[in-house]
């Protein structure tokens, strides 16, 4: 499929040229704000939003939900939908600021216990109140084994983003408490993510009625459904309690329907938008950003990314066993060229192995620098040069060759490094793979270097310290994701304790330090974070996409 | 008699599908990659506690014979087991999906043949006019010109360009459609809709063309060669001689004739018109089986594999059967 995305782009690029050519001249109407944008400061909110105008917002998605039961489903998509439909304790801007949703305030009482006290009179769609029952209804659901009855008893997939919860009480109509299983610092990132669902109304109507008709708190009611949900349409509730008062604006929302529409190629999704079918498209591709640009009818919008991207190297096997050999892949990659080729500079260089915008993210990092004769120095000292002059590297008489696997969606990126590697005499190929079919080959060291990305919009360090560079540990978390073998035993123990230290500024320290760590013995050639790219028609207003891809509908408005 | 040599085919069927069962079976598992594990996915979506739980439930830790006995066993039931990430019934699924993919192949199916029984005819009672070369060049391209180039050409022209026709979809957002069988033509005429009827129509233009040029362009060049054949034959010749005028020389002597190679031909594209499409519903966001097979792959959904590809199989099997039906009607020496 992505293979043909490609072929099709390129296509589609050259009709576009084409008829660009034939059209009338086009002016760009839409500057790139270089920064994600900042959540409105809660005094300069107006003090209700009235709805005005109404109208029917259409968003293309580029894949269809799996389940809009919140309790059921471990997909972006799916929470898109949910997130208009049920609002949780928290919610997040659209950077990374956590803001009190349902609930009206949460202390923590010690390291592991978290007390709550609910929002009042907040009503869910059938016109029943939200009480202390249904936020312990919710989380029992999700933490409790087999609690989902259909189609066949089941945990809910999302028991593993709130792991450390123990149980849950309810000590009040309106206040409930949480234990957790010891101290949780990213507990509140982790808690946007779990939604309040209607406990009464799941008792009498089950998974199934739940999942045909879903009831919540969100700003929206859900209308209907097309098969596979590759069409969803809610409505404006008109009894929404307004939403977190931190984020303007609050009160009921701004349009009146909402229609996400699935519409899997890229290609289409941007002729969808040009044609004025739909009026939001996500996911659009960097190569037919400039189309869209050209059109003074369309804005264009980025919020920072979530899925950083590197090339993790085989630190047990020659030549990558050698850090300098490492350290010199970094510095071969010209990451700016590629950032404003590939991605029309909508990208940012990695400083190290988390995504800058991470709330802890080493700041006194930096991009390694592109730097060639650097590189090749490194390289001269772990002991590669051409000494047969065949423009290739070579040691013991064996030429520096090696495969960068990936998969075909990283082509253009693959190609560019391995072309970069080749110019300073690594004989550097690419070789493209489906994800579940070298899983196990990358788990079991067996391959060289494996360029892919890993997605986390916790803004949390734990994601992608516990995943990528914490050493594999079977059966735990630790290490499910990572690639290269790289086990150092201080940045194991520091990540743990990150996990558990609940003092921010401790935590910065901790991190600091692995960060620090993971750079200086380079795992990994790190390359970049691009951005969320979505588009919508001018006639859509306080609009912009949030780097957890979420799309908030509450404040959207629509002029016609 | 003919309905018992019908019901026999039909009965016939049942070894040919029990076959394809195993073979489905046995390939998707051969494939590398876990479902489980693909499950996971990089935030960790199940627990390491749960994977053992999972394999359990989906009885992936089973001997592989142990595995094929249960599919075979819900499957004569009717059971086709539930997607394992859907989490719903196979049958449910396929159910409601199958009337959109049946939708476009017919619409596919009905533009190809307004487009091909003419234009083959013609060529060939009009063989090496300039309207005989120009068709037939017209049907090489349909047949080299891949379809998701095709769409998007067609979509940048029609619907972006010119505003004649919707990009994609099946019907226009906010068209409210009681839906009683899930195609949309026909629940708009049952419900006398037809707003509802003007939108599907519409969006079912584009599809049908970029689905159908191909097998048009087949058709086309099967019907020409066949008609040019019959149309030298001997009874063309008597019946010409009998001062037959043209019209009914070609077409009822030698039309029908012509039509058995062609049907054959057309009874096979009737597959590819319901199994390859899936490209063209990735082009039109056209929500039907082929997409969420292609998922379904990716995601090693096995019960969701495996209905599919056995619904496929029955319409294929079926399709032939069908061939072979329409053969005794277009000539009565051929028995089933």
């Amino acid at each position: 499929m992505t293979r043909l995305n490609l072929r099709m782009f390129t296509i589609l690029m050259v009709l576009a040229v084409i008829m660009a050519a034939c059209g009338p001249a086009a002016t760009p109407t839409e500057s790139i704000p270089d920064e994600p944008e900042a959540p409105a400061p809660a005094d300069t909110q107006p003090v209700e939003a009235i709805p005005e105008g109404g109208g029917t917002v259409v968003i293309a998605m580029a894949a269809a939900p799996v389940s809009l039961d919140p309790a059921d489903h471990r997909s972006r998509e799916s929470e898109t939908v949910i997130r208009n439909m049920f609002d949780g304790l928290v919610t997040r801007d659209n950077t990374s600021g956590v803001h009190l949703q349902l609930a009206e305030s949460m202390d923590w009482v010690d390291e592991q216990t978290l007390e709550i006290k609910l929002r009042e009179g907040v009503k869910f769609h059938d016109g029943t109140e939200m009480t202390a029952d249904d936020v312990v209804f919710t989380f029992e659901r999700i933490i409790n084994d087999n609690q989902i009855e259909y189609p066949e008893p089941h945990t809910s997939p999302r028991k593993g983003l709130i792991a450390p919860l123990e149980s849950i009480e309810k000590t009040g109509d309106h206040s409930v408490v949480m234990h957790f299983s010891g101290p949780w610092p990213p507990a509140m990132q982790l808690l946007v993510h779990q939604q309040i669902v209607p406990k009464a109304y799941i008792e009498e109507v089950g998974t199934q009625g739940f999942i045909e008709q879903p009831i919540g708190t969100g700003p929206f009611k859900f209308v209907s459904a097309q098969p596979g949900y590759e069409e969803v349409v809610l409505e404006r509730f008109d009894d929404y309690y307004g939403g977190s008062p931190d984020l303007a604006p609050a009160g009921t929302a701004c349009v009146e329907k909402v229609v996400f529409r699935v519409i899997p190629e890229a290609s289409t999704r941007v002729s969808a938008l040009l044609a004025g079918e739909v009026d939001i498209i996500t996911a659009v591709p960097q190569d037919l950003i400039p189309n869209l640009e050209a059109n003074p009818d369309i804005q264009v919008t980025t919020a920072a990314g979530t899925q950083p991207k590197w090339i993790e190297l085989n630190v047990n096997q020659a030549p990558f066993d050698d850090v300098l050999v490492r350290l010199a892949m970094n510095y071969a990659v010209d990451k700016d060229l590629i950032i404003e080729q590939i991605y029309g500079g909508r990208a940012v260089a990695l400083p190290g192995p988390l995504s800058p915008f991470n709330n802890f993210a080493n700041t006194s990092l930096s991009p390694y620098p592109y730097d060639t004769t650097k590189a090749l120095d490194l390289l001269k000292q772990a002991g590669w040069e051409d000494t047969d002059g065949d423009g290739f590297l070579d040691k013991d008489g064996e030429t520096f060759a090696f495969t960068i696997d990936t998969i075909e969606s990283w082509r253009p990126l693959a190609e560019a490094v391995a072309d970069m590697y080749r110019a300073i005499g690594i004989d550097a190929n690419v070789r493209f793979w489906e994800y579940s079919v070298i899983k196990p080959q990358l788990q079991a060291g067996e391959r060289m270097a494996w360029l892919d990305d890993w997605g986390d919009s916790a803004f949390d360090p734990v994601g992608h310290f516990e995943a990528k560079w914490h050493g594999f540990v079977a059966d735990t978390p630790y290490g499910r994701g990572n690639f290269s073998g790289y086990n150092n035993e201080r940045v194991n123990e520091l990540t743990e304790m990150g996990e558990t230290t609940p003092d921010e500024t401790e935590r910065h320290t901790l991190y600091d330090e692995a960060q620090q760590l993971v750079y200086d013995e380079a795992p990994a050639v790190f390359l970049l974070l691009p951005e969320e790219v979505e588009a919508a028609s001018v006639n859509i207003s306080n609009w912009a996409p949030a780097s957890d891809s979420r799309q908030n509908m509450h404040d959207v408005c629509k002029s016609e | 008699m003919k309905a018992i040599k019908v019901l026999e085919r039909i009965l016939a069927t049942l070894p040919i599908m029990f076959g394809v069962a195993i073979i489905v079976f046995f390939f998707i598992r051969l494939t590398p990659g876990d479902p489980v594990d693909i499950m996971m996915g990089q935030g960790g979506a199940i627990s390491t506690g749960e994977i053992e739980q999972l394999r359990e439930e989906f009885h992936l830790n089973e001997p592989l014979h142990i595995q094929l006995w249960y599919f075979l066993r819900d499957a004569v039931q009717g059971d086709l087991g539930y997607s394992y990430v859907l989490k719903r019934p196979v049958v449910e699924l396929i159910a409601e999906r199958l009337p959109a993919t049946i939708e476009l192949a017919m619409g596919a199916l009905f533009f190809s043949l307004v487009i091909a029984v003419p234009i083959g005819i013609i060529s060939a009672v009009r063989q090496n006019s300039l309207l005989d070369r120009l068709s037939m060049s017209g049907a090489f391209l349909g047949i080299s010109m891949p379809g998701f180039w095709l769409g998007i050409v067609l979509i940048l022209v029609f619907s972006v360009y010119l505003h004649w026709l919707p990009v994609q979809g099946r019907i226009s957002v906010g068209i409210e459609l009681e839906e009683r069988t899930g195609f949309f033509v026909l629940d708009s005429l049952l419900s006398g809709n037809l707003e509802a009827l003007k939108s599907s129509l519409l969006h079912l233009v584009l599809p049908s063309i970029t689905l159908g040029a191909a097998v048009a362009a087949v058709t086309a060049r099967v019907l020409r060669s066949s008609m040019l054949e019959t149309l030298r034959s001997d009874y063309v010749t008597l019946a010409r001689s009998k001062g037959a005028s043209e019209w009914v020389v070609v077409m009822k002597h030698a039309l029908r004739n012509a039509l058995i190679p062609t049907i054959t031909v057309l009874g096979l594209q009737i597959g590819i018109l319901l199994g390859g499409n899936m490209v063209i519903e990735t082009v039109f966001g056209w929500p039907g089986l082929g997409r969420m097979v292609v998922k379904a792959i990716f995601d090693r959904d096995f019960p969701l594999i495996q209905g599919s590809v056995m619904i496929y199989a029955f319409i294929f099997v079926m399709a032939s059967l069908i061939v072979d039906i329409l053969y005794t009607y277009l000539n009565p020496k051929i028995s089933l």
